[in-house]
């Protein structure tokens, strides 16, 4: 079992990725649906895997994928744009097209992910 | 015996030469004019006299107090019609409708001065007409024995066709100049290695924000515009003589010194201009100012990306209605129409951003649409009460989404599932900036906690709270449930709380 972030600012999809992850038999942290609580939970919650929708009620959600980054946690984008507006420092993550479905999610978590930012 | 042409056979043997005027003077009865008989003359009027003849440049004496005319066949060219009555007479005369001009010149020229005049213009009628000449004129004093100015001797170069040429030209220029200045494109000349702006037209000086660079070169006259590389251009075209063509390129514009940059877009050419030996003399720039054209299209695109991403983003919202409502379902015809009821509930909400561009939506507009599908048709059931104010899309498709929930519910089990229940959705923003959303029922059945957290459930209560970043209540009250929800104004206008 693996901590998910799931970052996502429309409450239905926000609804269906945090019951897609715990289908799959994953933790989820969030829904976060605003850039800062996103940010929070970034840099404090301990987390294996974090989804990030790319546009946050208007923001952009690339300086959560920064911290993500940094701490070293693996992730993937997902959005309704595909992979336009994405710049060069993002061109190793991957990006899911909404919609997706659950084999989608799971594919994209890597596997034995869990446990390892502890 | 005498020679023929011995002084004593020929009294004009000083002339020496046979031309057309040569012959006249020796024709001319000088007897009767103030300069008298040819064997009277002075030496120095004799020696004047053939000077000017056998000068190829129009020269004429003009000898006495009268200015008795002498000139050479160069003269009578330029003379015309007046030519030959023109000899021997005096000037004044000679020339009338130019009397006073040539009363300077004897009163001056016999004084011992000079004159001398440049492209001097004079209305002469050597035709039988006005014609309007111009004219190089030099005056000098003829000396006679004594030291005394006798006369008055004048080189006469006509100039009226250089004069005219140069005024048709420069005529030309000022018709090129003014194609220039009401050309609806920009156009610059920049001439030499250095690129020296020696033309710019009125949009062009649009463009560059009204600087003035008439004269200086390139780097120094747009030092911004050359660190872009439009330098480099230049001096390709320069080197190469290849005219160079560019579309919708940017370039940024400090319009105003320690201004901020502009960003335009253009579209032009740098056509390469030879001088007469056929090496690039001077750049001619022209072009558009096609930026309004660039960012329309910037703008179109960004609408297509983002009408895909409200597609995909719709296309997500549905399917996860759908699976959420089968997770929960027992009854496929009622999960049907529960997919179905809040399909239309979302759809309700998109249309009423729609009509504002999807900037914000009206509260009210938006409640009154997502509640229209549990209004009874004879009497309002649900009342609306709450001040105009407006929400963000985010939180507007939320609060449509729940209010849907919370009716749906209300027909199911609550105040409007018996006659005579009603609803009241209330809201408010406290002086805190608190914004209050409530709905209450009244005169339904007792309802009791039901114990599944269904998809109304969980959106109402965990995942609309959560967006808003405030806080949900539903309270079972024995006159109807109550429902609560608080937030901060910035979360439910979608900016950062």
């Amino acid at each position: 079992m693996a901590r998910i972030l799931i970052v996502e600012d429309e409450i239905l999809i926000a609804m269906l990725l945090e019951d897609i992850v715990t289908d799959l038999g994953h933790d989820p942290v969030g829904p976060m649906m605003r850039l800062q609580t996103a940010l929070d939970a970034a840099e404090r919650e301990e987390i294996d895997f974090a989804i990030l929708d790319i546009n946050l009620a208007g923001q952009q959600s690339f300086p959560v994928a920064d911290r993500l980054m940094r701490r070293g946690i693996p992730f993937i984008f997902a959005s309704g744009y595909g992979r336009a507006g994405l710049t060069e420092a993002y061109s190793a993550v991957p990006v899911l097209q909404k919609p997706y479905d659950a084999a989608q999610i799971a594919r994209a978590i890597p596997p034995h992910s869990a446990g390892q930012s502890r | 015996m005498t020679p023929l042409n011995a002084p004593g056979a020929d009294p004009f043997y000083f002339l020496g030469h046979d031309g057309p005027v040569a012959r006249l003077v020796k024709d001319f009865p000088w007897g009767t004019t103030c300069l008298g008989r040819v064997e009277t003359w002075p030496q120095s009027l004799k020696t004047a006299t053939a000077l000017l003849i056998h000068s190829p440049v129009p020269m004429v004496m003009l000898w006495g107090e009268q200015g008795v005319m002498i000139y050479n066949d160069a003269y009578s060219v330029f003379a015309g019609h007046r030519h030959p009555a023109l000899l021997g007479s005096n000037v004044r005369e000679g020339w009338p409708e130019v009397a006073d001009f040539n009363d300077n010149v004897m009163k001056v020229g016999l004084a011992g001065q000079t004159l001398a005049y440049q492209d001097q213009e004079l209305t002469l009628h050597r035709k039988g007409y006005p014609e309007q000449v111009w004219m190089n004129l030099d005056y000098s004093p003829v000396l006679d024995e004594t030291g005394r100015p006798a006369g008055v001797i004048a080189v006469v170069i006509e100039t009226t066709e250089r004069v005219l040429a140069e005024r048709r030209n420069r005529q030309e220029f000022q018709r090129l100049q003014s194609l220039f200045a009401q050309a609806p494109t920009f156009m610059a000349m920049v001439s030499g290695p250095d690129h020296r702006f020696t033309l710019v037209n009125p949009e062009y000086n649009k463009l560059i924000g009204n600087r003035d660079v008439i004269g200086m070169p390139v780097r120094e006259a747009l030092p911004e515009v050359t660190e872009q590389g439009f330098f480099d251009l230049l001096d390709h075209v320069f080197t190469t003589g290849e005219a160079i063509t560019r579309t919708s390129l940017r370039v940024l514009l400090r319009w105003r010194d320690q201004g901020p940059l502009e960003e335009r877009f253009v579209d032009f050419v740098y056509q390469p201009i030879r001088d007469q030996d056929g090496t690039v003399a001077h750049i001619f720039v022209q072009g558009s100012d096609v930026t309004e054209r660039v960012r329309a299209e910037n703008h179109q695109r960004l609408l297509i990306n983002e009408l895909n991403h409200r597609v995909k983003n719709s296309l997500a919202a549905v399917q996860s209605i759908v699976t959420q409502t089968l997770r929960h379902a027992t009854d496929p015809g009622q999960a049907a129409q529960a997919i179905t009821a809040r399909i239309m509930a979302l759809s309700a909400a998109h249309n009423v951003l729609t009509q504002e561009s999807w900037d914000s939506a009206d509260l009210r507009t938006l409640a009154q649409a997502a509640i229209r599908p549990f209004q009874a048709p004879d009497r309002n059931t649900i009342e609306l009460e709450g001040p105009d104010m407006r929400v963000g899309p985010y939180a507007a498709i939320s609060i449509a989404l729940a209010l849907h929930e919370l009716g749906t519910n209300a027909v199911k089990y609550g105040a409007l599932s018996v006659p005579g229940g009603t609803v009241l959705v209330r809201w408010n923003v406290s002086g805190q900036s608190v914004f209050t959303l409530e709905w209450i029922e009244t005169g339904g059945p007792v309802v009791t906690k039901g114990d599944h957290r269904g998809f109304g459930s969980r959106l109402i209560l965990q995942v609309l709270p959560d967006q808003l970043q405030g806080k949900a209540e539903l309270d079972f009250r024995p006159t109807g449930i109550v429902f609560k929800l608080t937030a901060a104004v910035e979360a439910i206008s979608d900016h950062a709380a």
